[in-house]
């Protein structure tokens, strides 16, 4: 290994941690005291969370059900039929933009900010 | 090894697709205790073909290696041969430019391979996906790669020693 491998993995190394503190503070301010998760089956979305109310959810995947739960305003995919079931060992997920991916099922699950519709929003000013 | 007979060539490259493919089908059995971090033993094989060939047998063996494991495995034009080749696409673009300047060791190719492998796949996600926020997984996949990479760039580093040996 040389001077500049190991430049080379110092850059790697610094723009990792660096990257992983922009993101995980993004997704800490972007979280707001309302949210919602979005669970999508191949780009379409089958079910929206209200993430304040704790239960248990079922979705039909690719492969199988994938079980969701959430509690204490956290979301976690219980158990799911895949090779390697990476996305139940992710665990539990609470700030907004951080996906779920369960790629051999086609789910994709992100919490976001539960937006209220502004009274009045239809209507035109003239 | 480069002056040798297009026979000879053509069996050793046909070898080491071989293997290649091998290992693309095997590792994701491999036991890692991170979601979704790979070993990239697959990687080993590319890396060996440049050093030992040349730049256009590299990039036919890592392009024929994703191509017909996941035809092996029935998931070709599905989402995981997409990120398979998206990973592929950047991991070769990279070792090929760093190979060209020649100051890096198979060390060094194999991390900035196993990183822009990552980086790839989490691009081939947003395009999929339409979600800018698979980005998050990138300083995981990132930070990984150093390990990784370090680890296949070892191996590259023995097998070529032996085979020039």
């Amino acid at each position: 290994m040389n001077r500049y491998d190991k430049f080379l993995i110092i850059f790697i190394l610094i723009s990792s941690v660096i990257l992983y503190g922009t993101m995980e503070w993004f997704v800490r301010a972007s979280t707001s005291d309302k949210v919602v998760a979005i669970v999508t089956y191949r780009e379409k979305e089958i079910l929206r969370i209200d993430m304040s109310v704790d239960n248990n959810y079922v979705v039909q995947g690719t492969l199988g059900d994938v079980f969701i739960e959430v509690k204490d305003r956290a979301l976690r995919v219980e158990k799911e039929t895949s090779p390697y079931h990476l996305c139940s060992i992710q665990g539990w997920v609470e700030f907004a933009n951080v996906p779920i991916v369960c790629l051999p099922n086609h789910i994709v699950i992100m919490i976001q900010n539960s937006k209220s519709q502004p009274e009045g929003e239809d209507s035109v000013i003239q | 090894m480069k002056k040798h007979n297009p026979t000879r060539r053509l069996t050793l490259i046909t070898m080491l697709l071989a293997m290649s493919i091998l290992m693309h089908m095997l590792e994701p059995s491999l036991p890692i205790p991170v979601p979704g971090v790979k070993l990239g033993l697959a990687n080993i094989l590319g890396l060996i073909t440049l050093i030992l060939f040349d730049v256009k047998s590299m990039i036919l063996l890592n392009l024929m290696r994703v191509v017909i494991a996941s035809l092996l495995r029935g998931i070709i034009f599905g989402t995981g041969f997409w990120l398979s080749m998206g990973g592929v696409f950047f991991s070769t673009i990279i070792t090929l430019i760093l190979y060209k300047t020649n100051k890096f060791t198979p060390i060094g190719l194999s991390v900035a391979s196993s990183a822009f492998h990552g980086l790839g796949q989490i691009v081939v996600l947003i395009l999929i996906n339409q979600t800018a926020m698979m980005i998050y997984w990138l300083p995981l996949l990132w930070f990984s790669s150093v390990p990784t990479g370090w680890i296949t760039g070892n191996i590259s580093t023995q097998v070529l020693k032996r085979l020039k040996a």
